[in-house]
């Protein structure tokens, strides 16, 4: 759905009905967009008690309910605090690692000789098996989640950056050496700018593994946190406080996926093409 | 001669092959551009014409033999040359007038100072009023005006050109061509300018040289003496054009029936 509507020679009222026409069409967008998910939640909650238990998956009107008691009273915040903690933490040192990690290797053939096999290597490792030990290293307390969370979130960033990295056009970074970068000027002018779009998309793709991160250190062992909130609500019969759980973490990770492509709009704002190009010569 | 701002001496070329061993690319080449000529490179493809322009810009150093700038051995990055590229390679992400001010800031320059001379460039290659458009909202033409401005910016003497309008369309070529004309000679600066172009080697370069085909010696060293400025839009009609081009496609054409019948 283009909105090809303003041509040159647009006049002024034609140009206001056109972007009414446009206002028209992004609220049609929307709403198509919502249907389905309204859908859902309207089988639900007819489904719920009709077709299958309510105590196996509670109902839509249920969960609402249940949030706004968990956070009326209180209740939740602790456990969102800490949670929140160990999500912006681990997210934060994982891409910072990633980033570090991916573009050394990224820039230097020799580092990734030598550590390449060993990355790839722990790659494969199912980061969750590592859950329990982690436990034992790093305690009962947020250490553990952070540890975790933050490991699954180095190495998808450190791939996207170090594939970012080695992809840069070797003619750009020999022209800018004859223009007069210097090492620093390379990484500042080329390097980092030419990487973005992997880099950005790595820190996309890492906020949803950061989170699994998190909730599984705490369903193994914790004292507080949204993974214990759930674990303890299905180990209840309480599946209204299982779909409170999960709904706010899928909060969360809207919010910031909603945040990252904010970012990554400004960042690349290079590679998105303007709708007309100027003629030639 | 005393006053060649660029030379070659000896030059030979080894690249590692794939089945281990090496590959002959260059075989003793040897010419000098003087100061404020135009000298255009012609050869077959792969005869290593880029590879000259690399070593020209110290980003490639020669098997054997010498490059010397000014009388000083290129032995690491030559920054005392502009390269322009046979893509346009404008940074994507740095609007034009970024790009064209990159040199500047990269080399030190005061703010003010760059402002200035990015105006003066964007107008010397008629692109003044695209200062804040990125390189995808510009035509193949504007990139290759723009590269071209980013060069010449810096103001170096030797300026290394590589096929650099072998991409463009026919009319913009000649117009581009044009240009470059008016340009290097404003700029006074020394152009070594690869092409596999003849008409456009002898159009635009005060000596054409001629290299075999791999391993690549040197065929011939042509003066081309036509008067300046030069039609490039009508060729034929520079008196003394026919002798010309025909001096060159004489040593050329045995380039080209080798090829044919190595088929």
């Amino acid at each position: 759905m283009d909105d090809v509507a303003t041509t040159a020679g647009a006049s002024g009222a034609t140009g206001m009905s056109a972007a009414r026409r446009s206002l028209a069409s992004k609220a049609g967008r929307l709403s198509a967009r919502l249907l389905p998910g309204i859908a859902i939640l309207v089988f639900w909650q007819w489904a719920s008690g009709r077709l299958i238990k309510e105590i196996y998956v509670s109902k839509p009107t249920a969960v609402a309910v249940r949030l706004y008691e968990l956070f009326a009273s209180g209740e939740i915040y602790p456990h969102l605090w800490t949670t929140g903690e160990e999500l912006v933490l681990g997210y934060v040192i994982g891409v910072a690692g990633g980033i570090l990690g991916g573009y050394a290797l990224g820039r230097s053939p020799r580092l990734a000789n030598i550590f390449e096999p060993y990355v790839m290597g722990f790659y494969g490792i199912p980061k969750i098996a590592l859950a329990p030990l982690f436990i034992i290293w790093f305690g009962i307390g947020i250490g553990s989640k952070v540890a975790l969370a933050s490991i699954m979130v180095f190495f998808l960033v450190f791939y996207n950056v170090y594939t970012g990295v080695r992809s840069v056009d070797r003619e750009l970074v020999n022209l800018s050496l004859v223009m007069g970068a210097n090492q620093r000027q390379l990484t500042y002018h080329v390097y980092l700018p030419a990487a973005a779009p992997f880099v950005l998309l790595g820190m996309r793709m890492a906020v949803p593994y950061s989170v699994i991160g998190v909730i599984v250190g705490e369903f193994t062992s914790s004292i507080s946190g949204l993974g214990l909130f759930i674990h303890e609500a299905s180990s209840t019969y309480d599946p209204a406080g299982v779909f409170a759980g999960i709904a706010i973490l899928l909060a969360f990770v809207v919010g910031a996926n909603f945040l990252a492509g904010r970012l990554e709009r400004r960042l690349l704002r290079w590679k998105v093409p303007m709708k007309q190009a100027p003629s030639d010569i | 001669m005393n006053d060649a701002v660029l030379s070659f001496d000896g030059i030979r070329q080894d690249f590692p092959s794939p089945g281990g061993g090496a590959v002959r690319v260059i075989d003793g080449i040897g010419f000098e551009v003087g100061n404020g000529k135009f000298v255009a490179v012609i050869g077959p493809s792969g005869c290593g014409k880029s590879t000259l322009l690399q070593m020209a810009a110290g980003l490639l150093m020669p098997t054997r033999g010498q490059v010397r700038h000014r009388g000083r051995t290129i032995d690491a990055v030559n920054r005392e040359v502009g390269f322009v590229p046979q893509q346009a390679q404008l940074f994507p992400w740095k609007t034009l007038a970024e790009n064209v001010e990159l040199p500047l800031l990269l080399r030190g320059v005061a703010a003010p100072e760059r402002r200035q001379r990015v105006g003066a460039a964007l107008e010397a290659v008629g692109l003044d009023g695209f200062e804040q458009y990125f390189p995808n909202q510009l035509s193949g033409g504007m990139q290759k005006r723009g590269s071209i401005a980013r060069t010449l910016i810096y103001r170096p003497d030797v300026i290394l050109m590589d096929e650099p309008f072998g991409a463009l369309d026919a009319q913009t070529r000649m117009v581009m061509q044009d240009d470059l004309q008016a340009l290097s000679r404003d700029a006074g600066a020394s152009v070594l300018f690869v092409t596999h172009d003849i008409t456009e080697a002898v159009l635009l370069a005060d000596r054409v040289v001629i290299m075999s085909q791999r391993p690549s010696r040197l065929l011939a060293d042509i003066p081309i003496d036509l008067a300046r400025p030069r039609n490039v839009f009508e060729p034929f009609k520079n008196p003394g054009y026919e002798a010309a081009y025909e001096a060159v496609w004489s040593v050329f054409r045995s380039q080209i029936d080798i090829r044919q019948r190595a088929h």
